[in-house]
């Protein structure tokens, strides 16, 4: 018995509206939530078009397939998915070839849907639990009969083979999907041992592991009430699907500094370090959760990993950058930056909202440029919500010193004097303003905002390749 | 002793964290206090939480008092929390356990520290803030353990105000005895401990550094005893001494104080005189040593060493049966193949062992027959009033341990009770009592004829 796929006839509509050209193949994401009966696709999105650099890719193997950019398709997964709030992730992906690759099709779904998942899990700094769905879609389509062929992989198990699911379309599908929302205070302080910046790294990776494993532990109250058991999480709730109210579920998390490592100690631990990092403000969270009767603690699951991940996205992004700006000399430097802001906006059909982030010096154009790219949708800036998060007062580029006692009003030293920081060193051309390696950039030769800039963006690429952006 | 009825215990972790640039310099006394300094304010901010274990509560202290649960609120009575507890048996609190025959003490309502993360004052976006000098990073989980004894009518709300005042003082108490104990940048845990102390002062918390023995700290203990103003040749404030929470079980295993479950036998115009503090139940059989036919007398020797623990006199561990031969070979009363051996000890032995292991003297009182001992009466109601150790009593071919006395002045009417090592079953609460095997022994339990030692251990004077 395989699973059952119910899908939002909406992506129904956007999967038969692509177009292939005439021999060649489509990839594409598929996102939505799984729960342990049933899983939700909500979302469809073809892989954006990536610009071919300088030196022409010879068509590697006979067949189109072999000429899919795994790479490409992963980075579009993992951008995707740190777009995604709570409670919804990539569920699988969608290929469209021609009849005459139908046969091969299923193996190339294979390879992609492994790797994909590989990749987005690369630095999580959440486990998934027992109870976590690891069966992933694969969704064949036929470019000429538009057959659906739907099969799922485990991708905890390399060696399993396709099993046959259902692909089942229906309307508003998670248009009564209620939503949990939080602001959450974070405020933690890493020190950094060791002057390199792998090591500045290793350490911020610690920190927000310990802090993780706090959050992952915390106790949890939605809309009032313990998310603890297997209490259903709207009791006495008629499902009705006629409505479209969204109900809104405010969650309550609270922290104990309880750590097992540092457990049954008789004295302080004490490093001798090279400098201290913080991380401190509030994020705003977010996280849907299906209402086909959801239990109470996986809608605190929900809300958890989003906040989780929220925070780790944001760092994740600032020291890719800063790995452009100051190269080799991250990690030695001081000062207070502003780690980019998250802002939301509606997603394509479903009604639920996405995510982005955004670095000070940029604007909702750039997110509705992102928004485009990523996830093949039209997105008017004023509907970009951008009033979650506020913006930190002062600018990427001033850097100062923080002693030890520092005091919290940090809104003081937007007028201090922005101190000559010889060790910041940006790239001669380009900086790039951004995660991963497709990102908004700053493009030097035309300065402007263009994100990206497709004209440049080929040299843009070697820089980031020079820079070891490629893992 | 004031009835208390509850006793609420607060427990959680606060992480300690400081940055110092020079561990030895004149400035890290003062980041150290500005480190406590904003752990107290983070206890008396609107973020704490306390939740009640084993039940949906949630009180919010410093907000003026908001619960997660509509019925308890300002003016409620604390007893009221109970009916949300689910007790470990699965019933309400208020079912009582047939087992006990007596009601066990006070109810412990055990509370959790925890900090609400959302809900912020402001939303300003996260940034990082980078400084990159050379410091030593200091980090320390204070394990905060704060407890109130109260009546069943006292308002939740008091409580609550009455434990976020208790953080505050025992933050401050820990930030004294880490900077009393601090070396440059070795820092010692503050640990907290609870004791029971008699009227007025009832249940107090005091912080110790973790790490340093008792014998260290009698200097911290002699100001103690001045304060609250008791005795100074008996230990109170040892960690043996801590206040041991009705609902906590003894991770060893044994029973303690089997006794307090029978009811003394009534005689007409005679008083009851009993062992004080705790002790444990030795007997035949446990820790996988068959001693079974003639180890009692060793038993004995063990409940009594468990007391003189117990009440903080000494650290040693409970002797085995070969560390207590070893003993009397060091001493010179045995030879070297006593060791390993399954031969009798007497009361001699027993004082020899306590001396030389325990460094505690006993008196010997010799009885010519056993049917003199129903005559010994006022010397056994002595000891107890006084010194208050068991007793090892050996004769005939048995040991025992007498506990108390009920003992009448006027008619000389005399009852013993009886701890009898030579039970050989588990530790099975209602078999003990009910087989006697702690129980009340009239005159006619002892062998008439035979002759009999007992050891009587002293305690030490010091505190």
């Amino acid at each position: 018995m395989g699973r059952s796929y119910f899908v939002d006839e909406a992506v129904g509509e956007y999967l038969s509206g692509l177009q292939a050209a005439p021999g060649s193949c489509v990839t594409g994401l598929l996102a939505g939530q799984s729960s342990p009966q049933r899983d939700f696709v909500v979302l469809a999105v073809q892989t954006p078009h990536r610009e071919s650099e300088g030196q022409l890719k010879a068509p590697k193997g006979v067949s189109p397939l072999d000429d899919i950019d795994v790479e490409w398709v992963t980075e579009h997964a993992k951008q995707v998915s740190r777009m995604l709030p709570g409670g919804l992730c990539v569920l699988g992906l969608f290929l469209v070839t021609p009849p005459e690759l139908s046969k091969d099709a299923q193996n190339g779904l294979k390879r992609l849907i492994f790797a994909v998942e590989k990749y987005i899990i690369k630095g999580r700094l959440w486990e998934l639990s027992e109870e976590d769905v690891t069966d992933r879609v694969t969704l064949h389509i036929c470019s000429k009969t538009k057959k659906l062929l739907c099969k799922t992989f485990d991708v905890k198990d390399p060696k399993s083979s396709a099993k046959p699911a259902d692909w089942k379309y229906q309307t508003g599908i998670s248009s009564s999907w209620p939503m949990l929302t939080c602001s959450v205070e974070v405020d933690l302080q890493i020190p950094v041992t060791g002057s390199s910046s792998d090591n500045t790294d290793k350490c911020m990776k610690d920190g927000l592991r310990r802090w993780a494993k706090q959050i992952e532990a915390a106790y949890c109250l939605i809309n009032g009430r313990q998310a603890l058991d297997d209490s259903e999480l709207i009791s006495g709730q008629k499902k009705n699907p006629k409505t479209t109210n969204r109900q809104t579920l405010p969650a309550r998390i609270f922290v104990s500094d309880e750590q097992s490592e540092l457990g049954e100690r008789s004295s302080a631990l004490v490093q001798v370090c090279s400098g201290s990092m913080r991380v401190r403000g509030v994020v705003h969270c977010r996280a849907y959760i299906h209402n086909n009767k959801p239990k109470a603690r996986h809608a605190a699951q929900a809300i958890k990993r989003d906040i989780i991940n929220t925070v780790c996205s944001r760092v994740e992004m600032f020291l890719e950058d800063l790995c452009i700006n100051e190269g080799s000399q991250k990690g030695l430097c001081s000062g207070q930056q502003a780690l980019p802001r998250r802002v939301f906006a509606p997603m394509p059909i479903s009604g639920l909202s996405v995510c982005d982030y955004m670095f000070p010096d940029e604007s909702t154009a750039d997110v509705a440029e992102r928004l485009k790219e990523m996830l093949d949708c039209e997105t008017p800036e004023e509907d970009i919500d951008t009033s979650l998060e506020n913006n930190q007062l002062f600018s990427i580029i001033s850097g100062f010193e923080i002693t030890d006692s520092q005091d919290d009003d940090s809104s003081k030293h937007v007028s201090e004097i922005q101190a000559e920081n010889h060790k910041i060193q940006k790239p001669p051309k380009y900086y790039a303003v951004g995660s991963g390696r497709y990102s908004s950039f700053m493009c030097g030769p035309c300065s402007s905002h263009c994100s990206p800039c497709h004209s440049h963006i080929s040299t843009v690429f070697q820089l980031m390749e020079k820079a070891k952006m490629f893992v | 002793m004031l009835q208390c009825d509850f006793i609420f215990r607060l427990k959680g972790i606060l992480e300690f964290a400081c940055q110092l640039d020079n561990p030895n310099g004149v400035q890290s006394q003062s980041t150290i206090s500005k480190s406590f300094q904003d752990l107290r304010s983070k206890v008396t901010s609107k973020n704490i939480v306390f939740t009640v274990c084993n039940s949906p509560v949630l009180i919010w202290p410093n907000t003026g008092f908001q619960s997660s649960v509509e019925s308890l609120t300002e003016a409620s009575a604390c007893g009221d929390i109970l009916q949300w507890i689910e007790s470990d048996d699965g019933g309400s609190k208020k079912s009582s356990k047939k087992k006990d025959k007596k009601k066990s003490g006070p109810t412990v309502v055990n509370m959790k520290l925890l900090f609400e993360v959302t809900e912020p004052a402001g939303n300003t976006a996260p940034s990082l803030i980078r400084v990159s000098t050379q410091q030593h990073c200091v980090k320390m989980p204070l394990p905060l353990d704060c407890a109130l004894s109260v009546t069943t009518d006292e308002r939740l709300e008091t409580v609550c105000t009455g434990l976020v005042e208790a953080l505050n003082k025992q933050l401050a108490d820990m930030e004294e005895v880490v900077l009393q104990y601090r070396k440059g940048s070795s820092f010692l845990v503050p640990q907290p401990f609870h004791f029971q102390l008699p009227e007025p002062a009832g249940l107090i918390t005091v912080v110790y550094p973790a790490g340093v023995p008792d014998s260290q700290l009698q200097a911290v203990r002699e100001d103690l005893h001045r304060k609250f103003e008791l005795p100074c040749d008996r230990p109170y404030l040892r960690r043996a001494n801590a206040f041991h929470f009705p609902d906590a079980a003894y991770k060893d295993g044994y029973l303690r104080n089997p006794h307090i479950h029978l009811n003394p036998p009534n005689i007409e115009d005679a008083k009851l005189y009993l062992v004080q503090g705790v002790y444990s139940y030795h007997h035949y059989m446990q820790d996988h040593v068959d001693d079974n036919g003639w180890g009692c007398a060793y038993r004995s020797l063990q409940t009594i060493c468990s007391w003189f623990q117990q009440q903080g006199y000494v650290e040693t561990a409970v002797p085995t049966h070969t560390q207590i031969q070893q003993a009397l070979v060091d001493v010179g009363d045995k030879e070297p193949r006593f060791v390993g051996s399954r031969q009798w000890i007497g009361s001699i032995e027993v004082q020899a062992v306590l001396n030389q292991l325990l460094g505690v003297t006993s008196k010997i009182m010799f009885v010519s027959q056993g049917s003199e001992l129903a005559t010994k009466g006022r010397e056994l109601a002595n000891h107890f009033q006084t010194e208050g150790t068991p007793v090892m009593i050996g004769g005939g071919v048995l040991a025992h341990t007498i506990l108390g006395v009920v003992w009448s002045e006027n008619t000389g009417q005399i009852r013993f009770l009886i701890l009898d090592p030579h039970y050989t079953g588990g530790e099975d609460l209602q078999t003990i009592t009910d087989k006697g095997w702690c129980g009340w022994k009239g005159p006619e339990f002892w062998d008439q004829n035979a002759y009999y030692n007992l050891c009587l251990p002293q305690r030490p004077k010091t505190i």
